[in-house]
């Protein structure tokens, strides 16, 4: 992405999430925004099959098999 | 020998001792509150101390030796002093995380597992150690708490984000402390402090009961300053805890009666590519050292080990920071300022980024795997250089000039990313006066393959975790350190 591209998405995904950025915090984000999509290229560059599925794997909880956390946080 | 002498040595000649009675557990908790209180100054690990709840703890056991209990004088960790990091939650004290913000919210209610799992078999909690705010960094330059300075040269980080609970063992504050490990966060510190650390495989030991940071690569472990005592340790925190979705249902696997098998069965070999271009010639030194040791002659390679680093860095940036958008959209300027830039950027990541990070993973991980089908063990450096000086930006590696602080995860990162067993030990003389680590790591649920070579490469004198002589000018000036002209850096053990 180019500078001018990554301030653009940056503005409008920010917009988007609701997640205001005050000026002081603006060149931080964009260096590390900028960071992020280099790395984002060596990523989405990687060849990979239908069968490569994402890491996580969700497993179903049945009736009575999910205790509590120890803690709900408040938020 | 004395309580104070027994404290700089392993948790099992400590609890050998109180066991016989040569010493009690009480002696033993203000032993450890006494170093704390002659060395923290300087070094900084501890954010709470909890001397109340220690001598209670300590008093308890020690009536129970005295009344001939045998159930206590079985336990494995006997009067042995321990500290968490401040993630851990402690029954009494508010689970801070680093953070300014976490420190407003209630006290924990309860003690999380695994301090509750090392109490029952009789370490003693002494207080909850510094780290680097949310986990999120390598070098525990808190701005909330002050940084934790590496023991052997106060100048230098401690390495992070477990910065607190490596240093604390290193300085010999307690023999035995726990820490967490997303991308590298125990086994970095653990390099540069000298000490050793266990990060187990992805979802053997539960994560309830402490703070998260992203719960697709999150990991908990142990510091110790030997490899039996990592044994020791990671033998009571085994056990499935359902509250915890990514723990999985294995049963425990005791790793401590397995270290004195052989060794030279194993085959073993060094990681190559990038585990090479991305380190120094003191960490390079550091491997050839362990894999002479070892025997080991080969040298291969992991492929496309850049973008795997590359889809943790994403996954670790879009987790991480979704976990705390709501504060950030509320309050980002109550942040650590290191690394509140980052966690903005990362809510912004496109979907995309991070659905192919995790597919990475898997496709990372089957590579990883087919490597471990012809070799038991792979050898790399922990961290791409010894301990930095406090507040350093940039690293010089060969022709390479990187951001210091994320890059001290380059050669973790890989590893945790597909959750392999890995322990990183200690090893000197590849720098004048600091150590570096070496990772040993293993197929998945072979934590007792790293352990039982750490312990072989102790036994050879090859690693080795001495406690930190805190240098006479810092003992003297305290965190503000000597005055000028004064030499900083700590006598090599």
């Amino acid at each position: 992405m180019q500078p001018s591209e990554i301030e653009s998405y940056v503005d409008a995904a920010a917009a988007a999430l609701g997640l205001p950025i005050a000026p002081e915090h603006r060149p931080g984000v964009l260096v590390y925004f900028a960071l992020a999509a280099g790395m984002a290229e060596l990523v989405m560059t990687q060849t990979l099959r239908p069968d490569d599925d994402p890491a996580p794997q969700f497993v179903p909880i049945a009736p009575g098999e999910a205790p509590l956390p120890d803690r709900q946080r408040a938020r | 020998m004395n309580a104070p002498a027994l404290l700089g040595g392993s948790a099992a000649a400590i609890a050998a001792a109180v066991r016989s009675r040569t010493t009690s557990a009480s002696e033993l908790v203000e032993a450890s509150l006494a170093r704390i209180a002659a060395t923290d100054g300087v070094v900084n690990a501890f954010t709470d101390r909890l001397e109340e709840r220690a001598r209670q703890r300590a008093a308890e056991l020690d009536g129970q030796l005295a009344a001939r209990d045998g159930a206590t004088a079985g336990l494995p960790l006997l009067g042995v002093p321990f500290a968490v990091k401040n993630l851990f939650d402690v029954a009494g004290l508010v689970t801070r995380a680093g953070s300014r913000i976490e420190r407003e919210r209630p006290p924990a209610r309860r003690d999380g597992p695994l301090v509750a799992r090392l109490e029952e078999a009789g370490a003693v909690l002494v207080g909850a150690l510094n780290m680097d705010e949310y986990a999120y960094g390598f070098t525990t330059e808190n701005s909330h708490d002050g940084p934790t300075r590496n023991p052997h040269d106060p100048t230098r980080s401690a390495g992070g984000s477990s910065g607190g609970s490596a240093a604390a063992v290193a300085a010999g504050q307690v023999p035995l402390a726990l820490g967490s490990d997303t991308n590298g966060s125990i086994r970095v510190p653990a390099s540069l402090c000298g000490v050793f650390g266990l990060k187990p495989t992805y979802g053997r030991l539960p994560r309830n009961g402490t703070y998260p940071f992203v719960a697709s690569l999150d990991h908990l472990g142990p510091f110790a300053r030997s490899a039996e005592d990592l044994a020791l340790a990671y033998d009571a925190l085994q056990g499935h805890d359902s509250r915890d979705p990514g723990c999985v249902a294995r049963p425990i696997e005791a790793t401590a009666p397995t270290l004195v098998q052989r060794v030279d069965n194993l085959r073993v070999a060094v990681l190559g590519g990038w585990f090479e271009e991305q380190a120094d010639a003191q960490a390079r030194s550091a491997v050839s050292r362990v894999a002479s040791a070892l025997d080991a002659r080969d040298t291969v390679t992991l492929p496309q080990v850049e973008r795997a680093r590359a889809a943790a860095f994403l996954i670790t940036q879009a987790e991480g920071s979704t976990l705390h958008l709501p504060d950030l959209r509320r309050r980002a300027a109550d942040f650590e300022p290191l690394s509140r830039d980052r966690f903005l950027a990362g809510a912004l990541l496109p979907a995309a980024w991070l659905v192919q990070a995790q597919r990475l993973r898997r496709w990372f991980a089957r590579r990883a795997a087919e490597l471990l089908r012809e070799f038991d063990l792979l050898i790399a450096p922990a961290t791409p250089c010894v301990a930095l000086p406090l507040g350093t930006e940039w690293l010089q590696l060969d022709r390479q000039r990187l951001p210091a602080r994320p890059s001290l995860g380059l050669l973790t990162q890989p590893i945790s990313f597909i959750g392999l067993p890995v322990c990183s030990v200690p090893v000197w003389g590849c720098h004048p006066k600091l150590p570096i680590g070496v990772q040993l790591i293993a197929a998945p649920w072979r934590e007792d393959l790293v352990l039982r070579v750490a312990h072989h490469l102790q036994n050879q004198g090859i690693a080795r975790a001495p406690v930190a002589a805190i240098p006479a000018a810092w003992a003297a000036e305290g965190a503000a350190g000597p005055r000028p002209g004064t030499p900083a850096a700590g006598t090599p053990p």
